[in-house]
């Protein structure tokens, strides 16, 4: 590639320059990272209104409330972990013109987040057995639920838009629209999501209520 | 730039399984420290903190190549996600300050 990065348009590579501060690095990408510091930012609000609200009730959990499942959601943040892996993996595969491999790895990676959304349905409805809501924590009738159900459900929207740009991805990768350049933004958006979670998983699931 | 070199460090399997495994590890240990009985609050959360952020940061570093960018954009990223550490930081404290 010598000197200048090049950006994929259609099935041609074009020449990009490489700039000063920003290296390679295109403006679709350095978008994207704009684009998920606005959203950190969202994230960070609810976060911190989450700690607001648990600081003013010394009783966080109500009578009656049930327990989150620790463990259940572990494993699934261990699924999103491993999404990411996959996603790394695709951008790897593509990177390197493998694009069989590319297109399984994408698969993958819209397969973790797709488990992910069922084990949350599970978590909230009770697809099998008994959900949250069922067992008492709704939605407006304590502060713990409300912010609960506000914080996860972002965070789930997230990963169907997620799910989304990632079928959409492998679509166009697989027609040959797309290349590593749309693989890798792709990648940022995704891990972005995973990224958010931890803080989501740490600070409502593994402090004792 | 990594990637202007022909071999793109990007692509490093084995660093990504690394990273990977150091996620798994650090999420046992999360879990660990939450059900540990007998740990005060505060230090449990300062244990989460940590090791949360230590993940984020792998997340961001290796998983979405972080590392490998120039400066300006590491900063560009880096220096707004202070705002809201330190709004945290402000807000928090003020909530508790109102409960004493």
């Amino acid at each position: 590639m010598g000197s200048a990065a090049s950006v994929q348009s259609h099935h041609a590579e074009v020449p990009w320059p490489a700039d000063a501060q920003y290296g390679s690095a295109t403006p679709g990408k350095i978008g994207m990272w704009v684009f998920l510091i606005s959203d950190a930012f969202s994230f960070a609000g609810l976060l911190i209104a989450y700690a607001i609200l648990r600081t003013g009730h010394p009783v966080w959990r109500q009578p009656g409330e049930p327990e989150l499942g620790v463990y259940f959601t572990a494993g699934l943040t261990l699924l999103l972990l491993l999404s990411s892996l996959t996603n790394v993996l695709a951008f790897a595969a593509a990177r390197e013109e493998r694009r069989r491999e590319a297109t399984m790895y994408l698969a993958l990676t819209a397969l973790g987040g797709a488990l992910f959304i069922a084990g949350q349905a599970q978590e909230w409805f009770g697809i099998v057995g008994h959900g949250l809501i069922r067992e008492g924590l709704v939605f407006g009738q304590s502060p713990r639920a409300s912010i609960f159900y506000v914080v996860t459900g972002f965070h789930g929207f997230h990963v169907i838009v997620g799910v989304a740009y990632i079928l959409a991805t492998l679509a166009a990768y697989a027609r040959g629209t797309a290349g590593w350049r749309q693989v890798e933004l792709l990648g940022l958006f995704w891990c972005f999501v995973d990224f958010v979670w931890i803080f989501v998983f740490s600070a409502l699931y593994l402090l004792p209520s | 730039m990594a990637h202007d070199t022909g071999l793109d460090a990007r692509t490093d399997r084995s660093e990504h399984a690394l990273v990977f495994l150091a996620l798994v590890v650090l999420t046992g240990l999360e879990l660990t420290v939450a059900k540990v009985p007998g740990v005060g609050h505060r230090a449990l959360v300062s244990a989460l903190v940590v090791l949360a952020v230590s993940k984020a940061a792998l997340i961001g570093l290796f998983f979405m190549h972080l590392k490998y960018e120039t400066r300006s954009l590491k900063l560009t990223v880096l220096l707004p996600l202070l705002a809201p550490a330190l709004y945290a930081v402000a807000l928090i404290a003020d909530a508790t300050w109102r409960l004493l």
